[in-house]
């Protein structure tokens, strides 16, 4: 038996560890980061990144946690609501200027301009401002691409398609039919709400469409809209018939396993999927090619997501310069190149210098498929990258986007046009829902 | 010499810490979201401004809302009204003295003690109509000639009551058969005696004992099925079909979460309380007899 003696300086070896451990966490400051690239190679990476900031800041305890992406608005929103926001985290462009807009962030011009204006990518150099200020910067930016299958494209005598009319026919001629199954779609689509707004906002661009007039109202009954949910009418014959349950991850599934032909929502994280699930002798981006974003009958040019979250800091964290600090040591090449090479593809660099770094540039990913970064860049370039929601680059100045993503309408227009409503009726359903949206939340005036 | 505590004061502090934890568990947070309900508020911020009965007069013209009860309505009547069937039905063969009864009965009660999400997920994994094995199984017998989407707008919400039904059965057959083992076997013997059919022992022997514990578990469960939000949210998480299965928590929830309007958000929520309410004692007025409660 445990004699009283020996329990008693058992219990007073635990109370002191216990005292030490807690004094030693008292006098350190923790910072909480949530970001979201969950992948584990990034995890470790990151993890890695903050166990070197430590030591150079024995004072700092950096947590980072990584959310998924369609989770981060919701649980930031929580976190908010119960007063416990992290010190930093990822956000949608349109995060975070409603967030900035409701005050609720530190800018961030500290963190900007540690990074020299004219190395950042132009494209993102105004990714989230708010009466003059900065309030975030981007971690790194990615487009959306159209991936489709070339082999399969030419053995049919198939041309890529360029408008959205070419999209539902090839797609239809990919069809293919095994005793009486469909074994292969012509095209893939998610049909995640998060996803349905970022092809509303895209497909409208490519039409030469928009959300919002000048002064915020909402435009959905307009051509281009009503042209938008016709397409989708079409789409929807050509889609596997449960495209509306099937989540981004499913569709990069689709493409990869021989179920579908072309991916019209693509990103380059996908590289990851074909490299893992596709046949080996065809998993390269001469079968797996990208290709411009078709255009629409009312529009000239293609438009693509633009997928870049800015880092965004929160006003009331304790931890605040120190997780500024932190993103500077973030964006320093030596900690910021394995981050962008955890998925190569995907996380591209928002500073040109690491472009340009041969250090970047040395990845075997990168080289295999230069093809699906070049797409991006040209995107990029030619200012067709838009984030979630935004037609216009004016339309970073409507602090209500989030709510407006948030509650839904867009996708219940689509799904209704989808489900025979005509198109007219379901964009005035949505039209009306937006606008008792904005009013009730005092964003638009009766 | 010790004063002892007055038996009055005594009583008061054994029953303190129920009144505390029913005080700040139960009773504040309803009386908040009822406050709450008559106040336009944000989610995040503190202000809040006035507008009495304004949230309800919105709710009343909200298109959304009546949707949203309406889709609650058909998943928590079917989903009740099959559960109890399968409930019951599984629960009188589970009386029955046959080989393998306790094995079986331990494994009827598997899908309550899974938690929501595994569920979730193992039923979409299952039910995915691209590689999904229930499609695959329907295809391969012939009994389908192409894979039924049971996770697209057409099936979102037959698919999630079957899945609800799944999970949720076992609780009925527990608490029907805890009643079925305790009415005495003699009743049984003596309508058999006087030739009773099987349908007219259960029709008028057994049905009438369990009519209290069916009361109870139609009360309960179609509460809990009207009020159920994590297998609904996880069902038509991530999926545009998921508006199929909108019903009035998750509405409230989006209302809430994703409009920011934390005011409309409680007054939903009240408005679901008042319904539950009513219904409760229509219910109590319908079917409560003395008999019940002796």
């Amino acid at each position: 038996m445990i004699g009283r003696r020996t329990l008693a300086a058992a219990l007073s070896a635990l109370v002191l560890v216990l005292s030490v451990a807690l004094a030693e966490a008292a006098d350190k400051k923790v910072i909480r980061l949530w970001q979201t690239e969950t992948e584990p190679q990034t995890l470790a990476v990151l993890n890695q990144m903050a166990a070197e900031y430590e030591k150079t800041h024995p004072d700092v305890s950096v947590k980072i946690e990584g959310l998924a992406w369609g989770d981060l608005e919701r649980k930031l929103t929580a976190a908010l609501a119960a007063g416990a926001p992290p010190d930093a985290a990822h956000g949608q462009p349109i995060t975070c200027v409603s967030f900035a807009a409701k005050g609720l962030l530190r800018p961030v011009d500290d963190l900007a301009d540690s990074i020299p204006k004219d190395n950042l990518v132009d494209a993102f150099r105004n990714l989230c401002q708010w009466n003059g200020k900065t309030y975030g910067v981007g971690h790194s930016p990615a487009s959306s691409v159209f991936v489709y299958r070339k082999d399969l494209l030419a053995q049919k005598g198939l041309k890529v398609p360029r408008t959205w009319d070419e999209l539902v026919q090839v797609a239809e001629a990919l069809k293919e039919v095994r005793d009486g199954q469909v074994v292969r779609w012509g095209l893939t689509m998610t049909g995640q709400p998060l996803f349905i707004n970022i092809a509303v906002g895209e497909l409208l661009r490519t039409n030469g469409g928009r959300l919002f007039d000048a002064e915020g109202r909402p435009t959905l009954t307009e051509k281009p809209v009503l042209e938008l949910l016709d397409f989708y009418k079409k789409l929807g014959r050509v889609l596997p018939p449960g495209w509306t349950g099937h989540s981004y991850l499913d569709t990069f599934a689709n493409l990869a396993n021989d179920k579908a032909a072309m991916l019209y929502q693509a990103y380059g994280r996908g590289v990851g999927y074909i490299e893992k699930y596709a046949a080996k002798d065809i998993a390269d981006p001469d079968h797996f090619a990208v290709a411009d974003k078709v255009v629409g009958p009312s529009g000239r040019t293609p438009a693509a997501q633009l997928d870049c979250e800015p880092w965004m800091v929160f006003k009331d964290a304790k931890g605040g310069p120190e997780a500024v600090d932190f993103l500077k040591f973030f964006f320093q090449d030596e900690n910021y190149v394995p981050y962008l090479h955890s998925v190569p593809i995907h996380l591209l660099s928002i500073k040109k210098s690491t472009s340009r770094n041969p250090r970047y540039a040395d990845n075997a990913m990168i080289r295999k498929w230069r093809p699906w970064v070049d797409m991006q860049e040209k995107y990029f370039r030619n200012d067709w990258i838009k984030p979630v929601l935004v037609t216009d680059w004016e339309d970073m100045k409507k602090p209500y986007l989030l709510e407006v993503m948030g509650s839904g309408i867009l996708v219940d227009m689509v799904l209704d046009s989808v489900k025979g409503v005509p198109s007219a009726e379901a964009a005035a359903r949505a039209q009306k829902r937006v606008e008792e949206l904005l009013a009730s939340s005092g964003y638009l005036k009766k | 010499m010790r004063r002892r505590l007055p038996g009055a004061v005594l009583g008061v502090l054994w029953i303190l810490p129920a009144l505390v934890l029913i005080t700040s568990l139960i009773l504040y947070p309803v009386a908040y979201a009822i406050w709450l309900s008559f106040f336009d508020k944000h989610s995040f911020f503190p202000a809040e401004r006035w507008v009495g009965l304004g949230n309800y007069a919105r709710i009343a013209g909200d298109a959304e809302f009546w949707d949203s009860l309406w889709k609650g309505v058909v998943y928590a009547g079917a989903s009740t009204g099959l559960q109890l069937v399968l409930g019951l039905a599984a629960a009188l063969v589970l009386h029955q003295a046959f080989r393998g009864r306790t094995a079986i009965r331990a494994l009827v009660l598997f899908p309550y003690m899974i938690p929501t999400i595994v569920a979730v997920i193992v039923w979409r994994w299952l039910l995915n109509e691209t590689y999904g094995v229930v499609d695959d199984v329907l295809l391969r017998l012939r009994l389908v000639r192409e894979p039924v989407v049971w996770l697209g707008v057409d099936h979102m919400m037959a698919s999630l009551i079957a899945v609800s039904v799944w999970q949720f059965t076992p609780f009925v057959v527990v608490s029907l058969l805890a009643r079925l083992q305790t009415i005495p076997l003699e009743l049984g013997e003596a309508a058999r005696v006087d030739g009773a059919s099987a349908w007219a022992r259960f029709r008028h022997v057994t049905l009438p004992q369990l009519r209290a514990v069916l009361f109870v578990v139609v009360l309960l469960r179609s509460i809990w099925m009207f009020t159920k939000f994590d297998t609904v949210w996880l069902w038509g998480e991530g999926a545009g079909a998921g508006r199929e299965i909108r019903t009035l928590p998750i509405y409230a929830y989006m209302r809430t979460f994703t409009y920011y309007q934390a005011g409309f958000g409680a007054a939903l929520a009240v408005i679901m309380f008042l319904m539950l309410m009513a219904a409760t004692l229509v219910y109590f007025r319908l079917f409560w007899g003395e008999e019940d409660a002796a």
